[in-house]
């Protein structure tokens, strides 16, 4: 059996899984979103849909704000992650019952890890009851509200709570396969640790690093059932506002709901195509 | 272990084309004939019947009692299928429709009203003429056009009264032992007290029909609103409307700036005191929560003096049902005394009965006069006494998306 | 390997404690939501403790502990599919070069970059089309569009690091194509199964979006039952669906652990996106 043919084999249930099942299920979507769907009838595409869409300043301040969690969420995690990998690679106390417990967090659904942020953040939660307790406020309404609020600063701790784990095992295994070596070099060559880190064990760990980071990012911009858990009502999320358009009762909501799911689509493509570029550059230079 | 060989074999069935036993599809078959005969088709047969699944109590009452019942009278097995929110099993019908799925549904009933019930209409999605058919059908009180009218669009025999509602206010009579007890005064009690009151953002239910009230307020009472949508009294009312709603929002929890998304959030802030006030369209669920612990007992239900909205809930069998005897069959189980009877028990919950209990026997009355019903409920006779009529639903839908437009993006 | 200085020492025992703490700590007030009968602000424990939530979640009614078969199920399927579609696709990512590789390799991480919500409505249609909604199948086959590029990503870091010498000594002994796979093959890319395997897995468990929109409510998974309660603010019962909901991962997990740690070089196919 030749080599092409070979490659064309093992590739080819891959490629017909996600062929039909992804690609197709987009190219449907964009259809339906150009209000083009024979079954029923309308066969003249049409960009109303996508009008719609536009013109709603809803869509707008989604967007920004399904941007704003996923960025800093992704650049939080990334960054306590790779301090946490940091911490975890070298022996001491409790070492092992830090990598089990990032470990237990990856098998945790965030469904589960949402609803647990809900029942410690919340202004009647957990620790708005310590405060209470100690004094620091009177009425839930004193406690700072971190869920259902304009910030999603409790979408992003739960997405903080389960990504650092994520990335954290990844950098994790990454320098572990890279070893001391170089790092040791550099220190007897003179440098301090943070240069060391920063100039040496950094650059090496980093496209690592972009990978899981791009995972978080689409992930999280994606994301539908956490932000309908803690998120605020207006603006919500663009996923959370597609499934709403999709499962109104009223039908011309539809399209409008495919369409928002094409343009979610093609958006965060272009931006973690970005992403990817720019990081690119970063690290050649 | 026999556990994962069911669903195994579940599974694997589900993939070969169902055939139930008494495949039941054919409506117009079923339509006229005498019942027994409709009984011996529904025999054996499965009924998949799709409701809101969030409440432990309704969800025993259905799968233990009325599933009891179908499977010892009648044979039939009752599969209740719990969903978050109605419309994702309209959704079902309308996509096998539209796929050309016209006799292998796989939603047999729906607990449905209100706009879900008009999206079914109009999309052709809906079995009727049948409800004749069923005996317990006389216990009915089809004069009554509040239950005749499913938020004004007529029942036609489409569909079976389940169970009646009426909206009403708590309160901690504990925390807030004077609550307002009329839409005006609850809007110049808000303004006294701010931070301590909230709705749920329509389209969430609950939230709709709080607005509808002030909307109802706004027009200076429902009798001008009666009857098919008009853009000009619409506009009318509902300009004084958004600016009522508009002038109290900085004086609401959060200072206005977002809603709970749904009723069970105002709830939890309810229970945790973090405003003074909730409601619910079914006071029931007063008496339910009180007895899970979720409330203290301190909470009391009321009614408005210029009255409250109520409305009626139903089931439905969908055109496409493959099972419509064995559903036929649950409808008038759900319909009997001793059904409605049970269901109103407080501690089973307490719901307000869908048909005229002095049409019942002579046990079932009397049970049913002597239920002591929970303290926290208020009693749906005092209710009763100042029930307002629900819009027709095309109101509803402009209202929700005037309030979208108008006060969530303000 | 010198004493670390005590500042470093100090930071490394006090950031491990946070760690610790902050991992466990959104799981333990829905522990205590499971046996509680009511609680609330300002209270710190329950006002009343109960097992009623724990009777409700276990009984037949509730169909809990079917949907915890289901889901299991569902996963397994999902997981075993994932394998023999993706570890084919990894090996002919990590071994060979080939033109149009670039554009493969995007093609089938594709459904990592693009969100699920987006194709899903669309997959919809396509199924209802095809009769595969709210049906089990339909389900497992949606859940392969995150599952295998999971699987695909860490198998080919695996083949990437793989000598085909020693399956071409065996070919060369006489041994059967079959035989060599079982023998050679796949005792060296075990670790790789086991690692894109258990994410897999995972991705499947967690699934909420994909299995309600294709299952149309009536394939019910944990994580559906678990947001019709949490919608409902029955908390208590919530607290105990989500205790069973998390305890299959974990008993998992202890089972793979060692596979997770970087010297088996599976974890590292994550960083080759």
């Amino acid at each position: 059996m030749s080599d092409r043919t070979t490659i064309i084999l093992l590739l080819l249930p891959a490629l017909l899984v996600i062929g039909v099942l992804f690609f197709g299920g987009l190219l449907i979507g964009v259809m339906r979103s150009f209000n083009y769907m024979p079954v029923i009838g309308l066969t003249t595409p049409n960009l109303d849909a996508y009008a719609a869409v536009f013109a709603d300043p809803e869509f707008y301040w989604s967007f920004l704000l399904t941007f704003h969690i996923a960025f800093t969420s992704t650049v939080i995690s990334a960054v306590i992650a790779i301090a946490a990998a940091l911490l975890l690679r070298r022996s001491f106390v409790g070492r092992g019952l830090i990598s089990f417990l990032f470990q237990l967090n990856l098998t945790v659904p965030h469904l589960v890890g949402a609803i647990g942020i809900l029942y410690l953040f919340s202004q009647s939660g957990s620790f708005a009851r310590l405060a209470a307790e100690m004094g620091l406020i009177t009425r839930p309404g004193d406690f700072p509200a971190m869920v259902f609020d304009p910030y999603a600063i409790g979408i992003i701790l739960q997405y903080i709570w389960k990504e650092v784990p994520f990335i954290g095992v990844i950098v994790l295994a990454n320098m572990q396969s890279i070893g001391h070596d170089y790092e040791a070099v550099a220190r007897s060559l003179g440098a301090s640790r943070w240069q060391a880190f920063r100039h040496v064990l950094l650059p090496l760990i980093f496209p690592g690093v972009l990978s899981a980071s791009v995972m978080v990012f689409a992930f999280t911009f994606g994301a539908y059932e956490i932000p309908a858990v803690l998120g605020a009502n207006y603006p919500a999320t663009l996923p959370v506002l597609a499934y709403r358009s999709y499962t109104d009762v009223d039908l011309a909501a539809r399209p409008e709901a495919m369409a928002m799911a094409v343009v979610i689509a093609v958006l965060s493509a272009i931006m973690i195509a970005i992403y990817i570029r720019a990081t690119r550059r970063g690290i050649r230079s | 272990m026999t556990r994962i060989l069911k669903i195994t074999l579940l599974a694997t069935t589900v993939l070969t084309a169902p055939m139930a036993w008494a495949d039941t599809a054919d409506g117009s078959m079923l339509i006229g004939k005498d019942w027994d005969a409709v009984r011996e088709m529904a025999k054996g047969g499965t009924v998949n019947w799709f409701m809101w699944g969030g409440a432990d109590n309704i969800n025993q009452y259905v799968s233990d009692y009325v599933g009891g019942i179908l499977k010892d009278q009648y044979g039939i097995t009752l599969n209740r299928v719990g969903i978050t929110d109605t419309v994702e099993a309209v959704n079902i019908v309308l996509g096998e429709k539209e796929s050309g799925v016209m006799d292998k549904g796989s939603v047999d009933m729906i607990w449905i009203n209100g706009e879900n019930f008009r999206t079914m209409r109009q999309g052709g999605l809906v079995w009727c003429g049948y409800t004749d058919s069923l005996p317990n059908n006389a216990l009915v009180n089809w004069d009554n056009p509040a239950i005749a009218n499913d938020f004004g669009v007529p029942v036609e025999g489409c569909e079976v009264p389940w169970s009646r509602a009426q909206f009403a206010f708590a309160h901690d009579s504990a925390v807030t032992p004077n609550p307002p007890r009329s839409i005006p005064e609850l809007l110049d009690w808000i303004k006294a007290n701010p931070g301590q009151f909230t709705y749920p953002a329509p389209p969430d239910f609950t939230g709709a029909v709080f607005v509808r009230h002030v909307f109802y307020h706004a027009a200076g009472g429902s009798q001008n609103l009666m009857g098919p949508f008009d853009q000009a009294k619409f506009d009318d009312a509902a300009a004084k409307t958004w600016v009522i709603l508009n002038e109290i929002e900085p004086m609401l929890w959060r200072e206005g700036k977002t809603y709970p998304n749904a009723i069970n959030q105002l709830n939890e802030l309810f229970a945790n005191k973090e405003v003074a006030l909730t409601f619910n369209y079914e006071p029931a669920q007063f008496g339910l929560a009180v007895q899970a612990g979720t409330y203290p007992d301190t909470v009391m239900s009321y009614g408005l003096t210029d009255g409250t909205i109520g409305n009626t809930n139903y089931t439905i069998i969908p055109f496409n049902s493959p099972n419509k005897a064995a559903a036929m069959v649950l409808q008038n189980v759900l319909l009997s005394g001793e059904a409605q009877l049970q269901k109103a028990l407080p501690d089973v919950w307490g719901a307000n009965s869908g048909i005229e209990m002095d049409r019942t026997s002579a046990e079932v009355q009397a049970a049913f006069n002597a239920i002591e019903r929970h303290p926290s409920v208020v009693a749906a006779e005092d209710l009763a006494e100042n029930s307002l009529p629900e819009l027709q639903a095309d109101w509803i839908s402009a209202i929700e998306q005037g309030w979208i437009t108008n006060v969530a993006e303000n | 390997m010198q004493r670390e200085p005590l500042a470093i020492r100090s930071i490394q025992v006090i950031s491990g404690l946070v760690l610790i703490v902050w991992l466990v700590l959104p799981l333990i007030p829905l522990a205590i939501w499971s046996f509680a009968r009511g609680w609330r602000f300002p209270s710190l424990l329950p006002q009343a403790w109960s097992l009623k939530a724990w009777e409700y979640t276990l009984s037949d009614t509730a169909g809990v502990l079917d949907s915890l078969w289901l889901t299991i199920w569902i996963a397994v399927c999902a997981t075993l599919l994932s394998i023999l579609i993706g570890v084919p696709a990894g090996r002919a990512l990590g071994m060979h070069k080939f033109r149009g590789k670039a554009l493969v390799e995007m093609i089938i991480l594709a459904p990592v970059i693009v969100p699920g919500i987006a194709v899903a409505l669309g997959i919809h249609s396509v199924f209802i089309g095809l009769g595969l909604t709210n049906t089990v199948i339909g389900v497992v086959l949606v859940h392969l569009i995150p599952t295998l590029p999971y699987m695909t990503l860490v198998m080919a870091g695996i083949f990437a690091n793989y000598d085909p010498a020693f399956e071409q000594q065996a070919r060369s002994l006489g041994a059967s194509p079959l035989r060599t796979f079982w023998h050679v093959t796949l005792p060296a890319i075990m670790p790789g199964i086991i690692v894109g395997g258990l994410f897999a897995f995972l991705v499947s468990w967690s699934q909420y979006v994909l299995t309600l929109l294709i299952g149309g409510g009536r394939v019910v998974t944990l994580p559906l039952l678990l947001f019709n309660f949490v919608s409902s603010g029955r908390n208590d019962i919530t607290g105990a669906i989500a205790m069973i909901y998390i305890l299959p991962g974990v008993l998992i997990l202890i089972l793979t652990a060692r596979q997770l740690s970087g010297r088996s070089g599976a974890v590292g196919g994550f960083g080759r996106l």
